[in-house]
């Protein structure tokens, strides 16, 4: 199967400073993939090197197994909004439509009409004077109407009151389960994403520190707590991805294919936010290996 | 894509063509009157060729309104820059719709032609719209002023305004695609627009063609062909002749009065003829004949009138296809 | 129609509490046997979570032999869990009784019994995966 994404040390500078490093990745189609990162990260660049807009100072990136931004083809395979979701403020929602139905090769007018419908919107309303969670449901009908094979969604919450955050992640997994479009989405805040990925690529200061499937993570993950301890002196197989101690207790983070053996100490597991913020900062200082965790399941 | 450039670009155009309009309507109430006017005089004027009495004053009736069209086909190329050019990239960049619409199957590149074509012959067209009724209605005035090469005239009949218009919308576009902001990117648009133009007009423009270099000897004949000589308000001053040589001609440079060894004169030398009341041009050339005075200067005759406005009007198209071409060599390199 | 809800802070994974929303739905009876589970698409309507987690979820209840998914129609309630079901367990909740008397006996409080419970519950689950 293609992949959604697949990246060799893909890089891109601008100016002096590299905003995005040697990322490989290799995305599985079929999953909601969470991209998070505190601002700054990379993921906008990540994300609009996917789509075409930037090109690559060095690797490569594929979509689909096609070049970003080549040609209507690839363009019609992939939707994207933007950050902030920007529309045409002169032109109405109805103009829209229009405008989407005239320019690409594929559009479903009726997919379209009924979403903007049933969203409540005046199709003859201004796109200006939308509000924010009004105007991130027209661009992702825009986006979604041309029947993309892949949808790429640049921080769509962030500005987001929550209820138009909920609404705004029910018309897209309404999409996901319709059509089985894959999707990227990027927040700086996991919260965001954690009801809806299933797939994780974790940013950080333009570097990929963590590749996996959701579950999979979580279930190789583990909070271990016990009384003060040197690393190593966990049993064999266990990876340390992160130690905090005190003077009377140590708390790490492992990751470990096979169950922990009993032992003195508890084990518990970890949730989301806790697994992607110590991948975050787990920065090139740290002691922990340099290269992203990858966990793949066998295909 | 051509319909959302049409959307887009709305606003811009009615107000062009209202403003359009108003000025057809103008030029011909006006013009039409003024050149009834002007053939009427002209019946009754018996030398034509030699000058007629009533041209000054019908001139100087005409001034006003002449000044107002000229300054409006003059400002025409810069508005179009800032209110076109400018606006026309940057203003999608600002706000970010031109992500959307990259991603609704269109291509940057046809994104940026479908625009800048439509537009550029908007902007051709507006120019020569004006252009035309400007020349139109200031022919008669051209015909007696002998006024074609200054920098107003030159800059606002003919050719030349379609390459100003053209260059004018390169800019502001292609500073709209580097500067990615509306206000910063008219702003210099405006200040390099007219740094070009005067630096145009002084330097380049006289030159465009070889000009001719002539000496005038000071006698009777030269003298009944020129328009005056004086000196400044220094009567002890060098003595200026104007417009020497053809009178259609574009003087570039003159020298004030010599001696035939090249030294200046000062007016008081030659004051019994200059300051003789009984004397006209003619009879002050025969007066200063004796003292074999000349004058040095280069000029462009009248025959490069058409000529330089089309070397102009080429420059500037050059110019703006350069411009243009840079714009989709920048959108394929840093799209955004 | 039953209401899926989510709670993200609760630390169980979402398929997991979907499955136990459909099992309280069973035990109380607001399922009956027959009856269609929200489709994919109603589930995504009313919280929004990643399909795949729906039929995650679906598939489990599926294995426990509780539902049906029949292609094209929907997926349906085979058995109720109901107050009667947990009589078929009458030996293992004497066993339990006896278990809980033992440890009053020992001295253990409630909120003890219910950590060395739930941990206890906790790492023998780890050991069987």
């Amino acid at each position: 199967m293609t992949a959604i994404v697949e990246a060799h040390a893909l890089g891109k500078r601008f100016g002096a400073r590299w905003a995005l490093a040697d990322c490989t990745l290799n995305i599985p189609p079929g999953h909601v993939v969470g991209l998070v990162g505190p601002n700054g990260a990379g993921k906008s660049t990540l994300l609009k090197l996917a789509c075409g807009l930037l090109t690559p100072t060095s690797g490569s990136i594929t979509v689909l197994g096609g070049r970003p931004g080549s040609g209507r083809e690839q363009i019609a395979k992939v939707g994207y909004l933007a950050q902030d979701a920007p529309v045409e403020p002169a032109l109405s929602i109805a103009d829209h439509l229009r405008l989407g139905a005239h320019l690409n090769p594929r559009w479903d007018k009726a997919l379209a009409s009924a979403r903007i419908a049933s969203l409540g919107l005046d199709p003859k309303q201004k796109a200006g004077k939308l509000s924010g969670g009004q105007r991130a449901q027209l661009a992702l009908t825009m986006a979604t109407s041309k029947h993309p094979q892949v949808l790429i969604l640049d921080e769509p919450v962030a500005s987001l009151d929550p209820l138009a955050r909920r609404d705004f992640l029910k018309l897209l997994m309404d999409t996901v389960a319709e059509h089985g479009t894959s999707v990227i989405l990027s927040s700086h805040l996991i919260s965001d994403l954690e009801r809806v990925c299933d797939y994780l690529v974790v940013l950080a200061a333009a570097q990929v520190r963590l590749v996996g499937e959701v579950e999979e993570l979580t279930a190789v993950h583990r909070w271990i707590t016990c009384t003060r301890r040197d690393a190593d002196t966990l049993p064999a197989g266990v990876e340390v991805v992160s130690a905090k101690h005190t003077d009377r207790q140590s708390t790490f983070m492992v990751r470990s294919d096979t169950p922990m053996p009993p032992g003195d100490w508890v084990s518990e597991p970890v949730g989301l936010e806790d697994l992607v913020l110590t991948y975050m900062e787990r920065g090139p200082a740290s002691a922990g290996p340099l290269a992203p965790r990858n966990v793949e399941s066998a295909r | 894509m051509i319909w959302l450039t049409w959307r887009q670009f709305r606003f811009q155009a009615t107000v062009t063509l209202t403003i359009l309009a108003a000025a057809t309507i103008y030029v011909m109430t006006t013009g039409l009157r003024m050149h009834h006017a002007y053939a009427a005089d002209i019946a009754a004027c018996p030398h034509p060729e030699i000058g007629c009495r009533f041209f000054l004053s019908f001139q100087g009736s005409y001034n006003a309104e002449q000044r107002l069209l000229e300054m409006l086909v003059f400002a025409a190329p810069a508005l179009i820059g800032i209110f076109w050019g400018a606006p026309l990239i940057a203003a999608e960049l600002e706000r970010g719709s031109h992500r959307m619409l990259w991603n609704q199957s269109v291509t940057p590149t046809r994104w940026l032609a479908v625009k800048l074509a439509i537009l550029a012959l908007a902007a051709l067209l507006t120019a020569a719209v004006l252009s035309l009724l400007l020349t139109w209605w200031a022919s008669p005035l051209d015909q007696r002023s002998n006024d074609r090469f200054a920098a107003m005239t030159f800059g606002t009949r003919g050719v030349t305004p379609l390459g100003y218009a053209a260059f004018a919308f390169a800019l502001g576009t292609v500073l709209g695609l580097l500067i990615r902001r509306t206000l910063p990117a008219m702003a210099v648009t405006l200040a390099v627009f007219i740094a070009l133009q005067i630096v145009f007009a002084a330097v380049l423009r006289p030159n465009l063609l070889p000009s001719t270099a002539a000496t005038m000897p000071i006698n009777a004949t030269t003298m009944s062909q020129v328009q005056g000589i004086g000196t400044g308000p220094d009567p002890s001053g060098p003595v200026q002749i104007f417009r020497p040589g053809k009178a259609d001609a574009w003087i570039l440079s003159a020298t004030n009065l010599e001696n035939s060894s090249g030294h200046e004169i000062s007016g008081n030398q030659v004051s019994t003829c200059l300051n003789n009341q009984s004397l006209d041009l003619t009879g002050i050339g025969d007066c200063l004949a004796p003292y074999n005075l000349h004058i040095d200067y280069t000029y462009q005759p009248a025959d490069n009138y058409w000529p330089l406005q089309w070397l102009e009007t080429g420059f500037y198209l050059a110019l703006a296809a350069l411009l243009g071409g840079a714009c989709f060599w920048r959108i394929r390199r840093h799209r955004d | 129609m039953i209401e899926f809800r989510l709670d993200p802070r609760s630390g169980v994974a979402a398929y997991l509490q979907i499955v136990q929303q459909v099992r309280q739905a069973l035990l109380l009876g607001m399922l009956a046997e027959g009856d269609r589970l929200p489709t994919v698409k109603q589930v995504v309507g009313m919280v929004a979570i990643n399909p795949n987690t729906v039929l995650k979820a679906y598939r489990e209840l599926e294995m426990a032999g509780l539902v049906v998914a029949k292609p094209g129609a929907g997926t349906f309630v085979t058995k109720t869990l109901t107050q009667s079901s947990i009589t078929e367990h009458e030996p293992l909740r004497r066993e339990l009784e006896a278990w809980l008397a033992k440890a009053r006996a020992a001295g253990l409080t409630e909120a003890e019994l219910d950590a060395l419970i739930r941990a206890t519950v906790r790492d023998t689950a780890d050991e069987e995966k």
